[in-house]
């Protein structure tokens, strides 16, 4: 009998608790005026690790469920977490892949690319967009010091998970310890 | 040499089908899509809202007898207030109703209030949000005004089972025509002056050239009533300059908004109770 591989939920479900505790931060954040957005570190494992047709599905639930909760319409981070995927995809056999080192730096990258795509898309609506951008700088800023301070332990968080699950990321055969 | 190529282009072929595919998939099923993926994740917005209430619940418990009766003491007080508030409200609300059949003036819009607690608030430099913990399990409908002690706090933009969102007067979204108290005549009002560690603003267009403003006379900018879904005579902030426009024909200035609007906890929806009014 086919054994189910739960690969994708594995990394789909730690991206959700890292959704979920990033919006705790934000809550707290709230009355400072700053927000974090953590949406390259989303990607790293996903891409890096993963294979293709598990990393793809693990991004595309995690781009539709924070589209679901964001007013952009629908689809963005969808389509925009599997640019990044894809790119990543694309030179991931020449990548460094073991250590986190790498990943932290893909995670920061990822997280560029993705508030400015966003930020683009989004700052139009605003009456004065000169001072959005200022506001957005800082945001940017504490986002990217957020992803250098998380990043290591998601990745291990991950790859933790898939130890405990005896699976190898990559190829979804069973891991024996 | 060409296969290689190709087997590494693959995730972008995979990502356009993608695309292709979301771009053609029906309206109907992406509505679908987003409600569920919403309602998947809502207990998690709302979790540790509750597991704050109830960390609220046993930190009062804490609370010795003495405090516990100068709080009752205070609240007699203040219950005392309020009692004769109620009275004036019951009077004017006669008196206006009595105007309205002299002059066969068409009645102002009713409301029900429905007090929800703020489960989650998302305030970034895109947008400025919020989810209550009220959806349309109480009957909460899309564009309702949301109020607070201090004035205007959002218009509810999506209502989910049990969650509703609220984009709040400081998302560059958010537009309403507001009038200078004690002025009749409207302008904009926008939201998205948002800087880090700042209280936040709004920016205010179209303002009449002879209304004035400093910063020893500020003016109270409240809502006008006109065209939208808010009552007129709320509060939503000050404003303490105003200078001309571009053009030379109106003013514009900035709107310093509640402090308070960015530690909120409880907020009132204000549910019309004739929706065809709106």
């Amino acid at each position: 009998m086919r054994r189910y591989d739960p690969r994708w939920l594995i990394v789909f479900g730690a991206n959700l608790l890292l959704w979920w505790l990033v919006g705790l931060a934000n809550d707290a954040l709230a009355g400072s005026a700053v927000h974090l957005y953590v949406g390259g570190l989303f990607v790293v494992y996903a891409s890096l690790q993963l294979d293709r047709k598990h990393g793809l599905i693990a991004l595309a639930l995690t781009g539709l469920m924070f589209d679901a909760a964001a007013p952009v319409p629908f689809g963005t981070s969808l389509f925009l977490l599997g640019l990044v995927h894809a790119t990543l995809l694309y030179g991931r056999r020449q990548f460094p892949r073991e250590g986190s080192v790498f990943g932290i730096v893909v995670a920061q990258l990822a997280n560029l690319f993705l508030f400015i795509a966003l930020s683009f898309l989004l700052v139009g609506a605003n009456p004065h967009p000169a001072d959005a951008w200022l506001r957005l700088f800082v945001d940017l800023l504490a986002s990217q010091l957020a992803i250098l301070l998380i990043a290591p332990w998601f990745l291990a968080l991950q790859a933790r998970a898939m130890e405990l699950a005896h699976i190898h990321p990559e190829t979804g055969r069973r891991v024996t310890v | 040499m060409l296969p290689k190529r190709y087997d590494q282009a693959r995730p972008f072929a995979t990502l356009g089908i993608l695309l292709l595919g979301w771009l053609l998939l029906p309206l109907v099923l992406k509505v679908f899509t987003r409600a569920t993926f919403f309602e998947i994740q809502a207990p998690l917005v709302v979790a540790d809202s509750y597991a704050e209430d109830l960390r609220n619940f046993w930190s009062n418990r804490l609370h010795s007898k003495d405090e516990l009766l100068k709080a009752g003491h205070d609240l007699a007080g203040l219950f005392a207030e309020y009692s004769y508030s109620t009275q004036q409200n019951a009077e004017l609300q006669a008196e206006i109703l009595r105007m309205e059949n002299l002059l066969n003036l068409p009645p102002l819009p009713a409301f029900r209030f429905e007090p929800a607690r703020v489960a989650r608030r998302d305030f970034s430099g895109w947008w400025q949000r919020m989810v209550i913990r009220k959806g349309s399990n109480y009957g909460i409908p899309v564009g309702a005004p949301v109020v607070f002690s201090g004035g205007v706090v959002g218009r509810v933009t999506e209502v989910h089972q049990y969650t509703a969102v609220v984009d709040l007067i400081t998302s560059p979204t958010f537009r309403l025509a507001a009038t200078v108290s004690g002025d009749n005549r409207p302008f904009s009002y926008q939201g998205g002056l948002n800087d880090a560690f700042k209280s936040p603003r709004g920016a205010a267009e179209f303002v009449p050239l002879d209304v004035f403003a400093t910063r020893t006379d500020p003016r109270r900018v409240v809502t006008s009533g006109l065209g939208g879904v808010f009552p007129g005579g709320l509060t939503i902030g000050v404003i303490s300059s105003l200078e001309s426009s571009g053009d030379g024909l109106f003013k514009v200035g900035e709107v310093a908004l509640d402090e308070r609007l960015g530690s909120l906890t409880e907020v009132t929806v204000l549910v019309p109770l004739n929706p065809e009014d709106k």
